[in-house]
């Protein structure tokens, strides 16, 4: 009884989940054209923000700029703000003429800001406070001036850490959502490149915006798109992370179905086949959706490469992606299992390395598995200066002692390391997050099943992925009903002049991507000459 | 309703635990045997010896201590008497402390006395147990026992079983054939008779094949050879031996061999010729003339000369067209030689003539499947070769000939 009244209090706080305390006592209050009350009203709201600064001016009428320290490139506000306020407006203004100076004549004439717009709610001007702008409040006026000057500290453009490339661009998104969208546009100029603006989460006020090319965007995607990302109610936004997991289909199925990235050039060419992308703002990982099973193993490169090349590429990567999850359950069900399908002097080999050694295969696998995921997590989250002694340690444990210990045996080891090689080798990282967590429930079914447990493992991921969908797009497509020139960019990768089509479940009615009969040729090139 | 549903999944994954890993078993757990003696034993049993590996004593291991460690025999024999086959088995593991695992045996070796009793009573468990291939090579041993035979080691490898099977592929023999699968075959054939490869201990090629094994003391016999055919009957009993050369001809015959190398001494040139043969293959023609069948065996192949210990000038065709003729007759006499042997001294269709007839023509077959053994045995066999030469080597006439020696 006590635990049911217990949830049932808990209930009730759920039950009221609108903070407002962080907002002024009247938020949608006009202002006044009391300067003095207008100041009362936003003094109380940013009580204690010691970055807020409050600067009067005792000019005629009297003027109060409000500022969020920081935020605000100071030297411009000097420059283009207080200068002509202060000796030009006030001389030309009221000194000689007589004139007091009013709201419009500011806004024309003295601040010399390229965005500027007259807000009439205290709120207005605390929200554009909040985002770096300027609130300028004048006595006598019921409205207040709210101009943008932008000047806080951002990471310039860098290339990017996480999806490296031979060669494509090198800049990479940074944490500020304008200079991110200004990447895409240098990209794609076009006005039917479209970026809905939406403030997200009830505290931390985040901009996002939900970007695509109106014309070739799949309409269904988008308006499931605005649809998740309407109902979502936050508190705070800070990473695009926070996001994916409120709109994603299948929330408990190990593969990411919303791809994300750190390049602009992803981002355009996802948005030419007709994908929508969601930039959030203090992130550098903007969201593509929807994403399929197979943009999983396809790296940027692939694109920039040339075809034959990219197409050998992925052989080894599905390869690889195969080697991944199943090499080390592979290697227990044969050994324990099947001895018969190991050729014989391979066999003798592996009796040869087993002699001596405590464990049973399956708990040696699982145990370097284990160890080799520890080391991967601690290498990724040690200080750098530490670094280099977790390998050492690694690789000196791990690698020699506990083999010439007798602990666990040669082939495991090598089963492992070339597993982790493999893993690494799926180019989109939560991509192989996924394959690596599968990793294990594959290696328990094969120590108790044998390939029987493997087998019955891959068809329940088989259903699996086939049963998911991503924003209504099946994850396997193209694959579910492979038509041929949608599979041309699956296995292979066509050349680019073959690829004439988008891919057919994300492109709306705009499905030709390039006329064809271009294929390169010299005979061709006499035919036009002549 | 959730409720339930946990309740369900609990279930349901505790079956997963409770069927526990019933048939695994590590690969230190059991004892691998590669090859496999059968033996004549008193009382109407057999002897069942096994050669099974010694993992720690394989050499090319990972560490010092089991390089320390592999002094000594990479692989011990042990041996029961029993029954049949799975009852000496289960005589065998109270000797073993690791179970015996049949999955990778790759040679079967069977005794001479073993082979005249005739292995017919014995033989059901090796096609019947799904854990044993039939990817399984059969050799009979020359004048001993498999036991004995299992006992000698091998220089080249470290398993001698392995060895063995070396050998037999080295013979020519097309990659294609498997002793096991064949042997049954022809012995469930109504007119083939099965021939398995004969192995001697032994590499010594002065002493008599018979003595050769007695002849070393029993603790340093190394090595052993191929030295024949074992022709058996319908009963799978061992009649007797044809020697390499004809063995050869007999794989040739019945489509075989891979390839093999012809040699001929030549009277015209003074000096002998051998040739690579590669391409082997056969055809067999019948026909039923004058109350006897008369069979026409063809043998065809492609050649390289390798050596020429004659001075004829290769350069020349009318040289060349000489050699072929030569080396064509010596191909044809031994083929001719070896069958009519057979059919004289044993009778048995080994070269798989009653499979060729009945392919070819299904009347002449049927109106003779009765008495087959008897029409072989009265039929007329004819061979003809047909072997091109195809390179003579870098080199026409030998270097080391005096111009004026060389006869073009």
């Amino acid at each position: 009884m006590r635990i049911k009244r217990r949830s049932q209090s808990i209930r009730d706080k759920r039950a009221n989940p609108i903070d407002t305390t962080h907002l002024p006592s009247e938020p949608h209050a006009e202002l006044s054209t009391e300067l003095s009350v207008n100041e009362k009203a936003l003094r109380e709201a940013f009580q204690g923000c010691s970055d807020i600064v409050f600067r009067p001016f005792h000019t005629n009428p009297k003027l109060l700029l409000i500022y969020t320290d920081g935020l605000v490139d100071t030297k411009t506000l000097e420059q283009v703000v207080l200068k002509p306020l202060l000796y030009d407006g006030h001389s030309a203004g009221s000194a000689s003429n007589g004139i007091p100076i009013s709201g419009e004549i500011i806004q024309e004439q003295l601040i010399a800001v390229s965005q500027i717009q007259t807000v009439s709610t205290i709120n207005n001007v605390i929200d554009g406070i909040l985002k770096a702008n300027i609130g300028l409040l004048i006595d006598g006026e019921h409205r207040a001036i709210v101009a943008e000057l932008k000047g806080f500290e951002r990471r310039a453009v860098e290339e990017p850490e996480a999806e490296v490339s031979v060669r494509g661009p090198r800049d990479g998104f940074t944490e500020t959502l304008r200079i991110n969208t200004s990447l895409i546009r240098r990209r794609i100029r076009s006005p039917k490149l479209k970026m809905e603006s939406i403030t997200l989460g009830r505290v931390s006020r985040t901009d996002i915006a939900i970007v695509y090319i109106e014309g070739i965007v799949s309409r269904t995607v988008l308006d499931e798109v605005r649809k998740r990302i309407g109902r979502i109610q936050m508190d705070g936004v800070l990473e695009s992370g926070f996001i994916e997991e409120f709109i994603e289909d299948a929330p408990w199925s190990p593969f990411p179905q919303i791809q994300n990235t750190e390049r602009p050039d992803v981002v355009c060419a996802s948005l030419l086949e007709g994908k929508v992308a969601i930039m959030i703002d203090n992130t550098p990982f903007v969201l593509i959706a929807p994403m399929t099973f197979w943009t999983g193993l396809q790296a940027v490169e692939d694109y920039y490469e040339r075809s034959i090349y990219t197409t050998f590429v992925r052989f080894v990567r599905y390869s690889l992606f195969n080697i991944a999850l199943m090499l080390p359950s592979l290697y227990v069900a044969l050994s324990t299992f099947h001895q018969q399908l190991i050729p014989t002097n391979l066999l003798i080999s592996i009796a040869n390395s087993r002699e001596g050694v405590p464990f049973p295969t399956f708990v040696e696998a699982l145990l370097m598995e284990f160890m080799f995921e520890g080391l991967r997590e601690a290498g990724l989250r040690m200080p750098r200066a530490v670094g280099s002694a977790v390998s050492i340690v690694g690789a000196l444990v791990i690698g020699q002692s506990a083999v010439q210990a007798g602990i666990v045996s040669a082939p495991v080891v090598i089963v492992v390391a070339m597993t982790g090689i493999a893993s690494f080798a799926i180019p989109r990282y939560n991509f192989g997050t996924a394959y690596r967590l599968l990793r294990f429930p594959m290696l328990i079914l094969a120590g108790m099943f044998g390939l029987y447990g493997i087998v019955s493992g891959v068809f329940l991921m088989i259903i699996h992925l086939n049963g998911m969908r991503s924003f209504g797009v099946p994850y396997m497509s193209p694959m579910v009903s492979p038509v041929p020139h949608t599979i041309k960019d699956i296995f292979l990768r066509a050349p680019r002049w073959m690829m004439t089509m988008r891919p057919a479940f994300n492109a709306g009615s705009n499905a030709k991507r390039i006329p064809e009969g271009q294929r390169p040729s010299p005979k061709r090139e006499e035919e036009e000459g002549q | 309703m959730s409720k339930n549903a946990t309740a369900c999944l609990c279930l349901m994954i505790s079956i997963f635990f409770i069927s526990g890993c019933w048939d695994s078993s590590e690969v230190n757990d059991i004892a691998i045997e590669l090859a496999w003696g059968i033996d004549d034993a008193p009382n109407q049993k057999i002897r069942i010896s096994a050669q099974a590996i010694v993992p720690s004593k394989i050499s090319g291991g990972q560490s010092d201590v089991s390089s320390q460690a592999s002094k000594g025999k990479p692989y011990f024999v042990l041996a029961s008497d029993g029954m049949n086959t799975l009852d000496a088995v289960q005589r065998m593991q109270t000797k073993l402390s690791r179970e015996m695992f049949r999955g990778h045996r790759r040679v079967i070796v069977i005794g001479e006395s073993m082979a005249r009793r005739g292995v017919k009573e014995i033989f059901d468990t090796y096609s019947r147990d799904p854990n044993l291939k039939l990817r399984t090579d059969i050799f009979i041993v020359k004048g001993d026992t498999a036991q004995n035979f299992l006992k000698v080691s091998y220089p080249l490898e470290n398993i001698p079983g392995i060895g063995v099977l070396g050998e037999y592929d080295q013979i020519g023999t097309a990659s294609r054939e498997m002793g096991l699968l064949n042997f049954l075959l022809a012995a469930s054939s109504d007119s083939a008779c099965p021939a398995l490869p004969v192995v001697a201990i032994g590499m010594d090629p002065d002493v008599p094949d018979e003595q050769q094994g007695q002849a070393q003391s029993q603790a340093d016999r190394e090595g052993f050879r191929i030295v024949g055919t074992a022709i058996f009957n319908k009963e799978l009993k061992m009649v007797g031996y044809i020697d390499m050369e004809k063995a050869r001809a007999m794989r040739w015959v019945s489509g075989n061999l891979r390839k093999m190398t012809v040699s001929e001494t030549l009277p015209q040139g003074k000096g002998n010729v051998s040739m690579d043969v590669i391409k082997t293959k056969s055809k067999i023609n019948s026909a039923y003339q004058g109350g006897r069948l008369k069979i026409l065996v063809t043998l065809t192949g492609q050649g390289a000369i390798r050596e020429n210990n004659t001075n004829l000038d290769l350069t020349k065709t009318n040289n060349i067209s000489y050699l072929e003729k030569a080396l064509n007759r010596h191909a044809e006499e031994v083929a001719l030689k070896t069958i009519t042997d057979v059919q004289k001294e044993y009778g048995t269709d080994v070269f798989g003539f009653s499979d060729a007839i009945r392919r070819k023509d299904l009347a002449l077959w049927k109106s003779m499947e009765d008495d087959w053994k008897e029409e072989f045995q009265r039929s007329e066999v004819t061979v003809k070769a047909n072997m091109t030469v195809r390179r003579i080597g870098v080199t026409g006439p030998s270097l080391q000939l005096n111009p004026n020696e060389i006869k073009k």
